[in-house]
C-alpha cells in the first residue's frame, strides 16, 4: 500500500468519527458542537499520555479515549447544552455556547501539556504518534486497524439505532421530539445518549488523526473547518452520511494532495487544506443538502425494508 | 404640541445616551495622550481596545444588524495586514529601484529594503501622510473585495452551513499566507514600512491616537448606518428573511452588500494594526484573537448594539490585556506546577461566552428598537400636518 | 378527571390562550369546538407542557400537573394524539407501534401491537412498511392506534376528522364513541367537523379567539342557533335535521 494511501485510510478514519460525531449531536440537539475540536484533541492526548507513562501500542487506551470523550460530552450536555434546549435557544447560540466550551477545553489542553512537560518530561506539544505504531501485513498496523475501528463503530451504531428499543426511540426522537415525548419517551435521556457517543467518537477520531498527523495542543482548532466540512458533505441529515462525507473529505485532501504535488512539485502540500473545501462548496452548489441529497438512503433503507419484510 | 415635546426629550435623551459618553471619554483619552509621554502598557491596552472596538463594530455590523454568522472575521483583518504588508510597501520600492518583485518579501531582501522606504518615508511629511491613507484605501478595497468573494458561493446558505463556510475561509486564507512566501514573507514576518517614523519618539502616542479616530469615525458611521433605510433592511433581513423579501428587498444584495462593508472596516483595522507593529505574519493572525476574541466581545456587550458592542469591547480587552501583562504577577503559583497562566487567556475567553450565554442573553445593552424614521424626520411630518390642520 | 381553573397560555411571549375553564368528566367524551385561531390546539399543548403556562391550574385525578415535562405526563397515562406530524414518518408501522408502547416492557408492547391491527386491520397490511408511505387516512388510524398503545386514562384527540374522506371519518367518529363506552377512556377531542362531534360528545366547550364563550351539554350547543351558525358554520336547515333524526333515533329507542 502506497505510504499517501496508508495516511489517508488513517486520517479518514478520524475525520469520519469527528463528522459522524458533529452528525450525531446535530440531528439530536440541533447543535453544531464546535468542541469537537477539542475533545478530539484531548482524545489524542489521552491515548499519547497511555503510551508515554504505561508503554504498549495506542490502541489499548482507546476504550479510555472513548470514555474521557463521553465524559466531557456529559459535562456539556449537563453545564451547558440542556439548559439552552429547554430555552428553545436559536440554533446559533446553541452553536456559540459549544465554542465557550471548546475554548474553555483548549486552555485546559494547552495546560495539560505544559503539565506533562513539567512532570513527566515529555515533548507533548509535537507528537508524531506513529512511532508508536507496529507493523501488520508489512504495512502500518493502523491503516488497518483504524478504518476497521470506524466500520465496526459504524456498523454497532446502526445494530444500535435499528434493533435496540432505545435506538429507534432516538430515531423516533430525532424525527418528532413532541410525538415521541408524547409517547412518554425521555428526549433528556435521549440528548445525553447522543452526547456521549458524540463525545467518544470525537475523542477517539481525534486520536486517529494523530496517528497521521502531528500531534498538537491546537490540533482539533485546525482541523475543524473539515470536520464541519465532512458532515456538511454528509448532509448533516443522517449519521451514515455525516461519517462517510468525513471519510471523503480525508481520503480526497489525501489523494488531491499526492496528485497535484506529482504534478506540480510539493509546495502543493502547503495548500492541501483548499482541496476538502472545495469539494465541500462543490457539493453544496451542486446537492445543496448534501450527500443526503443523493437519495441513497432511500435505496439502503428500501433494501433493509424489503429484507425485514421477507423475515417475517 | 405635547408629542412634539416627547419627541425633542427623546432626541435629546438619544444623544446623550449614545455618542456623548463615548465623546467624552476620547476627549479625556486624547488630552491623557497629549499631557504625558504615555505608559507603553496603557499605550497596548488602548492600541487592543481600539483595534478591537473597529473589529468588533464591524462584526456586528455582518452579525448583529444582517444576521450573517461571520465565523470567518479573520478572513477580512487577514487582507487588511497582507494587503497593507505587501502592496504599498512595494509600490515605494518600485520608485526607490528597489527590488519589489517576489523578493521583497523574500527574508534575505525585506530587512533591508524596508528600512530604506522608512527613511525616505521620515524625510517628508506629505509622503507619510500619503503612504498611511493610501495603506488604508488599500486595507479597504481588499477588505471589501475579500467580502465579496466569500458572500459569491455562501451567501444563499442556511445560517449554520454559511457560518461554517466563512470559517473555514478564514482559516484556508491563513495558510495561503503562510505557505505563499512572495506575498508576506510566508512563515517569517515581514516588515511593514512605518508611515508614523516621522514622529520618532512619540510615534507611539500618535498612533493610539489615530487608531482612535479610527475607530471613532467607524463608530459614527455604523451608528448612522444603523438608522439609515439599508440598516433597517439588513435588519428585516435578520428577523425574517422570507417577509424582507416579500416586502421588496433583495436579501441576498443587502446580505452582500453588508458583508462588503463589514470586511473592508475589519480590513481598515488589520491594516492599522500592522503598521503598528511594523512587522505582518501569517501565523499571526490566528481564528481565536480575530474571530473568537471579537464574537466574546459583542456577546458581552449586547449583539445589535452598537454602544453596547464598544462597551463591550471596552470592559472584556482591558480585563484581557490585564490578564496577559499581568499574569506571572497574579498567577505564579500555576507556574509552580508548570504551567504557563498565559493560556487562562482562553479560559476566559470561554468563560465570558458560555456566562453572558446562560446568564445575559442580550449582554449589557440590549439592543434598542430603532424607529422606523429618525425623529427630525418624524416630527417635521408631524409639523406638516400641523400646519395643513391649522389651515 | 382533567381540570382546568383559570387557565393563560402561548408561545415565548404571545398569549393565546385567557382565563380558561375547563373540565372534562371521567368516562365521558368532552368536545372543544370552535373556528380557526381560537387556540384550541394550544390548549392541548399547554396540558402536555409543550405551550407555555403563564399562569392558571391544571389539575388531572386532582393533582397538579402544570409544567411538568411531556413524558412523565404520557407515564401518568395521558395520551395525545396531534393534529400534524402524529406517527414517525421515517419508522416503520411496527416501530411505530412499538414507540407508542415505549413505557411497556417489550413483550407486552408486542402482544398490544397485534392487538391494534386486529383493532384497524388496515394496519396490519402495511405492518414493515415506512409510516411515511401510507395514505392520510392510514396515517390517522395509526395515529389513533398509537394513542391507544399507550393504555390511556385520559386521550388528548386533535382534530381527528382532518384529511379523511368523510366516510372514513364517520367510522373515526365511531371508533372514538366506541372508546368511551367500551373502554371506559376519558377523552378530550378538539374538532373542526363540529356537528358530528357534538353529536357524539357529553360536555361542549366552544371557543372563539382564546376564550371560552360557551360551557355545557353538547346537545344543548348544537340546539344554539345562533352561536352555531356563527361560529361553527352549521346551518339552522341542518340542525333541524340533525334534530330530527335525533328525535326519531330516541324514538325508535
Amino acid at each position: 500500500m502506497a505510504p499517501w494511501l496508508a495516511s489517508g485510510l488513517i486520517y479518514s478514519s478520524g475525520l469520519a468519527l469527528t463528522a459522524g460525531s458533529i452528525t450525531m449531536i446535530y440531528i439530536t440537539t440541533r447543535t453544531f458542537n464546535f468542541a469537537v475540536a477539542s475533545m478530539a484533541t484531548f482524545g489524542f492526548y489521552i491515548s499519547y499520555t497511555g503510551v508515554e507513562l504505561y508503554g504498549g501500542a495506542p490502541y489499548q487506551y482507546y476504550p479510555f479515549v472513548f470514555l474521557f470523550g463521553s465524559f466531557l460530552g456529559i459535562i456539556c450536555y449537563f453545564g451547558l447544552n440542556r439548559h439552552l434546549l429547554r430555552r428553545k435557544a436559536a440554533e446559533i447560540t446553541l452553536m456559540m455556547s459549544t465554542l465557550g466550551y471548546d475554548l474553555l477545553l483548549l486552555s485546559f489542553i494547552q495546560m495539560y501539556a505544559d503539565f506533562l512537560t513539567h512532570t513527566y518530561r515529555l515533548f507533548p506539544r509535537r507528537v508524531t504518534m506513529n512511532v508508536y505504531d507496529f507493523e501488520l501485513f508489512g504495512i502500518r498496523a493502523a491503516a488497518i486497524i483504524l478504518p476497521l475501528i470506524a466500520i465496526a463503530i459504524l456498523i454497532i451504531l446502526h445494530i444500535f439505532l435499528t434493533r435496540t428499543k432505545f435506538g429507534v426511540a432516538m430515531r423516533a426522537t430525532i424525527e418528532n421530539p413532541v410525538l415521541s415525548g408524547a409517547s412518554g419517551i425521555n428526549s433528556d435521556s435521549v440528548y445525553l445518549v447522543a452526547w456521549v457517543i458524540g463525545g467518544g467518537m470525537a475523542a477517539l477520531g481525534g486520536s486517529f488523526m494523530a496517528m497521521a498527523m502531528t500531534g498538537t495542543p491546537v490540533m482539533g482548532m485546525y482541523t475543524i473547518p473539515l470536520m464541519f466540512a465532512g458532515a456538511i458533505l454528509g448532509g448533516l441529515g443522517s449519521l451514515y452520511g455525516g461519517m462517510l462525507g468525513g471519510f471523503l473529505i480525508g481520503i480526497t485532501e489525501y489523494a488531491g494532495v499526492f496528485t497535484l504535488s506529482q504534478q506540480f512539485g510539493p509546495w502543493v502540500q502547503g495548500y492541501r487544506m483548499a482541496i476538502p473545501l472545495i469539494l465541500m462548496a462543490a457539493t453544496l452548489i451542486l446537492f445543496p443538502r448534501g450527500l443526503a441529497g443523493i437519495p441513497l438512503g432511500k435505496l439502503v433503507g428500501k433494501l433493509t425494508a424489503t429484507k425485514r419484510g421477507e423475515n417475517t | 404640541m405635547t408629542t412634539e415635546n416627547g419627541l425633542k426629550s427623546n432626541l435629546k435623551e438619544f444623544i446623550t445616551r449614545k455618542e456623548v459618553p463615548v465623546i467624552v471619554i476620547i476627549l479625556a483619552l486624547l488630552t491623557y495622550l497629549l499631557t504625558s509621554r504615555g505608559v507603553p502598557i496603557i499605550l497596548t491596552i488602548f492600541i487592543d481596545f481600539a483595534v478591537f472596538a473597529i473589529i468588533t463594530m464591524s462584526l456586528n455590523l455582518e452579525t448583529g444588524y444582517a444576521g450573517v454568522p461571520q465565523f470567518g472575521r479573520v478572513a477580512a483583518v487577514i487582507a487588511g495586514a497582507f494587503a497593507v504588508g505587501a502592496i504599498p510597501g512595494r509600490i515605494l520600492a518600485r520608485f526607490m529601484d528597489l527590488p519589489y518583485g517576489l523578493d521583497y518579501a523574500s527574508d534575505t531582501i525585506n530587512f533591508r529594503v524596508v528600512p530604506e522606504i522608512n527613511a525616505l518615508l521620515a524625510s517628508s511629511w506629505l509622503l507619510s501622510i500619503g503612504f498611511l491613507l493610501f495603506s488604508l484605501v488599500i486595507a479597504a478595497i481588499a477588505g471589501a473585495a475579500i467580502g465579496w468573494l466569500i458572500s459569491r458561493p455562501a451567501i444563499r446558505l442556511k445560517e449554520a452551513y454559511l457560518g461554517i463556510s466563512l470559517l473555514a475561509f478564514g482559516d484556508f486564507l491563513m495558510w495561503v499566507g503562510h505557505n505563499w512566501s512572495g506575498m508576506v514573507g510566508g512563515s517569517v514576518p515581514i516588515y511593514v514600512p512605518d508611515p508614523f517614523r516621522i514622529f520618532a519618539v512619540d510615534r507611539f502616542t500618535v498612533i493610539v491616537l489615530v487608531i482612535f479616530v479610527a475607530a471613532f469615525m467607524v463608530f459614527i458611521y455604523m451608528n448612522r448606518l444603523a438608522r439609515s433605510p439599508f440598516g433597517r433592511s439588513m435588519r428585516m433581513i435578520r428577523d425574517n428573511d422570507v417577509s424582507a423579501a416579500a416586502a421588496g428587498i433583495d436579501v441576498v444584495k443587502v446580505r452582500t452588500q453588508s458583508l462588503v462593508i463589514g470586511s473592508a472596516v475589519a480590513a481598515i483595522a488589520g491594516g492599522l494594526y500592522v503598521i503598528y507593529t511594523g512587522t505582518c505574519t501569517a501565523f499571526g493572525f490566528q481564528k481565536l484573537t480575530w474571530t473568537f476574541w471579537p464574537w466574546a466581545f459583542m456577546m458581552l456587550g449586547g449583539i445589535g448594539s452598537t454602544f453596547g458592542v464598544l462597551l463591550g469591547v471596552f470592559l472584556l480587552s482591558i480585563l484581557r490585556s490585564m490578564i496577559v501583562i499581568f499574569r506571572y504577577q497574579w498567577f505564579g503559583f500555576l507556574l509552580e506546577i508548570g504551567i504557563d497562566p498565559l493560556w487562562l487567556e482562553f479560559t476566559l475567553l470561554g468563560v465570558v461566552i458560555i456566562g453572558v450565554i446562560l446568564f445575559m442573553p442580550h449582554g449589557l445593552v440590549p439592543e434598542k428598537i430603532e424607529p422606523m424614521l429618525p425623529r427630525r424626520n418624524v416630527r417635521r411630518v408631524l409639523e406638516r400636518k400641523n400646519l395643513a390642520g391649522e389651515k | 378527571m382533567l381540570r382546568i381553573n383559570n387557565l393563560y397560555a402561548g408561545y415565548d411571549k404571545l398569549q393565546i390562550l385567557f382565563d380558561l375553564n375547563i373540565e372534562a368528566p371521567g368516562k365521558g367524551i368532552t368536545v372543544i369546538v370552535g373556528p380557526n385561531g381560537a387556540g384550541k390546539t394550544t390548549l392541548l399543548c399547554s396540558i402536555m407542557g409543550i405551550a407555555k403556562v403563564f399562569s392558571g391550574e391544571i389539575l388531572y385525578e386532582d393533582l397538579p400537573i402544570k409544567g411538568e415535562l411531556t413524558h412523565n405526563l404520557a407515564r401518568k397515562g395521558i395520551s395525545y394524539v396531534p393534529q400534524m406530524g402524529n406517527v414517525f414518518a421515517e419508522l416503520s408501522v411496527m416501530d411505530n407501534l412499538k414507540m407508542a408502547g415505549y413505557l411497556m416492557p417489550g413483550e407486552e408492547a408486542k402482544i398490544k401491537a397485534e392487538s391494534m391491527t386486529d383493532i384497524f386491520p388496515v394496519l396490519k397490511k402495511f405492518i414493515n412498511r415506512k409510516a411515511g408511505t401510507l395514505s392520510g387516512g392510514e396515517r390517522r388510524m395509526l395515529a389513533i392506534a398509537m394513542g391507544l398503545m399507550k393504555n390511556p386514562k385520559l386521550m388528548l384527540l386533535d382534530e381527528l376528522s382532518t384529511d379523511l374522506a368523510p366516510i372514513i371519518a364517520e367510522k373515526v367518529m365511531m371508533e372514538v364513541s366506541r372508546l368511551r363506552d367500551e373502554l371506559g377512556i376519558t377523552i378530550l377531542m378538539v374538532e373542526q367537523m363540529a356537528k358530528r362531534a357534538l353529536e357524539i360528545g357529553d360536555t361542549a366547550y366552544l371557543m372563539v379567539s382564546g376564550e371560552v364563550r360557551f360551557t355545557g351539554k353538547a346537545d344543548d350547543l348544537l340546539h344554539e342557533t345562533e352561536l352555531c351558525s356563527m361560529y361553527l358554520g352549521i346551518k339552522p336547515e341542518e340542525q333541524d335535521i340533525a334534530s330530527i333524526e335525533e328525535s326519531s333515533l330516541e324514538g325508535s329507542e
